[in-house]
């Protein structure tokens, strides 16, 4: 297998998929009628109302959905199964439930007045349902924040190449909001300059290594050398269980990141966590552009960084030994998230893009072409991984996007510190913005009952240290699936909702059913998987050794895996019964608003 | 033929661009016009319908101006929204 023959199967992928399948149901399920009224010609406010241009609501919404999830699930599944279920698993799920949850999630709003999903299944499933679905976002930020923080401090204290790029980018994102916002300096100039700026400065990265090794150095020297903690991490020396210490470098980079998430959490948004992503934006888009394309090149200009080195399959339930079990199905199907299907699109879709469709028949291209736009980036990442050296998985994945980067002429050092930084940014800029999500949706929550959470300093200090909790487990591997069992169960609910939307319409269900009904089986057994694996492996044997910080935080984890699982079977009883309720008698449809001219 | 078609997909490439980059921008600023002027219409509003008391006379040369917006104003505060939907939950991707 090379990568020209991935990217051969990725693109026929996205054309049979759109054109055969995704198109027809459009035309004939959804029946999208240019002529229909959307909310954002109904209700025009000017701000959240508005009709937009097809193509600049493409770009608005792949950008919106497209992060770090497509990327670090490839990575972990195609080392945990091998490369090829990695990638039946994306093409299958883009094709038949991953562009039907991201368009159907616009669909549903549009044809419901712009209302999100929460108040549509407050209407149509039953009133609890809402609630729920709040419980399932709040938890499934924490695991995310969880992740995140964990696998960005690992990274930050072991590749002395990327701090001087990330300070740069926290600078220069603060420099664009001034510039943008205060100065009002024109957004190509800006740009340019900051952009520039960061771009140098990952590339020199080499440049304060030295400085960064002796600074790490002597924050150890502060421990005499040893650990802070010292746990049993049965996923680490590739899955074999090892001994995981931190060390005080460790803990000071994970509370920089905290510290940084604080900053973005807590000021205004056009102050911090806006400029920042933009300005990583560029960077996370240039190495996905020039690694794509060198990939789908690399055949004839550098054979040597186009074959794939990892096994093609590792089995089905690969022995992992301490790491407990790992069956295929489920664990696949929650460990490749974003690429095949993600909960938090359809979320994001029915509230910021849907009330911005100015024409039904641009839901099609916008909701499905964004989700298999966001396919090619984890089969992008998939690839990477899969030609890079062994050894651990980012690292690997890095050093295979900057093979694929060196194609046009980059030098291989300069290119792989790039891979490593966009991979960086682009985890890091989305933990900001999980932290201000997290304090807003505390605060909320539990605002009325413990007041002091309406305060954003305290909101947002008690979401970094549930984080950094989590992130003290030391199973990382089990964090992530659950936060993927989590965001998968949002994409079935999603698409149960829309199932229910559809018998109540009197509509062909089938083709959002099948996959909710999939997709919710798959979830539900993957969280109790998971949930069994921190028991055994995590929880038994660090309360036998004594060690209470990873016995606490997967106690946290397993009492967040149960409450998901029961979170999920109130909602598929409720939407079960809904379902049963409209297909015998669907709901009148209100008349279609009047056509347009 | 194909310099008409080479430019429209450039314009659809442009403004592709422009919804990567520029469209949250803009979004965010007219969500930061749309707060003050909700403060605006809040103090003002009651001058400007105020009959039969005479309007002030910076309401009678701010009305031109606020006219226009007050149909579009009006929809936005009167949308019923879940916290859930504030820019904060807008989270780019996961």
């Amino acid at each position: 297998m090379n990568t020209l023959l991935a990217v051969i199967i990725g693109a026929l992928t996205v054309y049979l998929a759109y054109t055969l399948y995704a198109r027809r149901i459009d035309r004939h399920v959804i029946q999208s009628d240019p002529k229909r009224a959307t909310p954002a010609t109904l209700y025009m406010d000017g701000v959240d109302f508005m009709p937009t241009n097809k193509n600049i609501l493409f770009g608005y919404h792949f950008k919106s959905i497209a992060a770090a999830g497509p990327i670090i699930g490839a990575i972990v599944a195609a080392n945990l199964w091998g490369w090829l279920p990695a990638i039946i698993w994306l093409i299958l799920g883009v094709s038949f439930i991953g562009w039907a949850s991201d368009y159907s999630g616009i669909v549903i709003s549009v044809r419901n007045d712009g209302n999100s999903l929460s108040a549509i299944a407050h209407r149509l499933v039953s009133p609890r349902s809402r609630t729920i679905l709040f419980v399932f976002i709040f938890f499934y930020l924490l695991l995310v924040a969880g992740a995140f923080v964990g696998i960005m401090a690992t990274v930050l204290e072991s590749q002395l190449k990327t701090q001087l790029g990330v300070i740069v980018l926290t600078v220069m994102g603060l420099l664009l909001g001034q510039m943008l916002y205060r100065w009002r300096t024109g957004l190509v100039g800006a740009t340019v300059l900051t952009v520039g700026v960061t771009l140098i400065a990952i590339l020199g990265g080499g440049w304060t290594e030295d400085i960064f090794r002796a600074f790490n150095d002597g924050l150890n020297t502060l421990s005499g050398g040893s650990p802070l903690v010292t746990y049993f991490d049965p996923t680490l020396a590739n899955f074999k269980g090892a001994e995981a210490k931190i060390m005080p470098s460790l803990l000071f980079w994970a509370l920089a990141i905290s510290a940084f998430c604080y900053a973005g959490s807590v000021l205004p948004i056009w102050r911090m966590a806006q400029p920042v992503i933009y300005v990583g934006f560029w960077i996370t888009a240039l190495a996905m552009v020039l690694g794509l394309s060198g990939a789908a090149v690399a055949s004839f200009v550098k054979p040597e960084v186009a074959q794939f080195v990892i096994p093609a399959f590792r089995g089905f339930n690969p022995q992992l030994g301490p790491a407990g079990i790992m069956p295929l199905w489920p664990m696949l199907f929650v460990t490749i998230a974003c690429g095949a299907i993600s909960g938090w699109h359809a979320l994001f879709g029915a509230v910021g893009t849907a009330r911005q469709i100015e024409n039904e028949a641009d839901m099609l291209p916008i909701g499905g072409g964004s989700m298999f736009t966001e396919f090619l980036l984890g089969l992008l990442a998939l690839l990477a991984v899969s030609v890079g050296s062994k050894g651990a998985p980012v690292g690997a994945f890095a050093t295979g996007l900057g093979g694929f980067i060196s194609v046009w002429g980059v030098p291989l050092q300069y290119a792989t510190s790039l891979a490593f930084a966009a991979f960086i940014v682009i985890v890091l800029v989305v933990t900001q913005l999980l932290f201000r999500v997290m304090r807003v949706t505390l605060s909320e929550w539990l605002g009325e009952v413990i007041p002091p959470l309406r305060n954003q300093h305290v909101a947002s200090l008690v979401s970094v240290a549930l984080a950094i909790l989590l992130m003290l487990t030391g199973t990382w591997v089990y964090l992530w699936q659950l936060f993927g069992g989590a965001n998968q169960m949002m994409a079935a609910l999603s698409l149960l909702l829309v199932t229910v939307w559809l018998a109540s319409a009197g509509t062909n269900w089938m083709y959002a059913g099948l996959p909710a009904v999939f997709m919710w089986v798959t979830t539900c057994a993957s969280i109790l998987v998971t949930a069994y694996n921190l028991y055994t492996n995590v929880y038994q044997i660090n309360l036998a050794s004594g060690r209470m910080i990873p016995v606490v935080g997967s106690a946290l984890m397993i009492l967040v895996a149960l409450l998901l699982v029961v979170a999920a079977i109130y909602i598929g009883i409720d939407s079960w019964r809904a379902f049963q309720r409209y297909r015998h008698r669907p709901l009148q449809q209100p008349k279609p608003a009047a056509a347009r001219a | 033929m194909l310099s008409e078609r080479l430019g429209r997909l450039r314009g659809a490439i442009a403004q592709f661009m422009y919804g990567l980059t520029g469209h949250e921008f803009a979004r965010h600023a007219l969500e930061m016009r749309h707060e003050m002027e909700a403060v605006f219409m809040v103090v003002t509003f009651g001058d400007l319908i105020g009959v039969p008391v005479l309007p002030p006379v910076y309401s009678l040369r701010l009305l031109p101006f606020v006219v226009p917006e007050i149909a579009t104003w009006k929809r936005h505060m009167a949308h019923r929204k879940d916290f859930w939907e504030k820019d904060e939950y807008d989270l780019h991707g996961l």
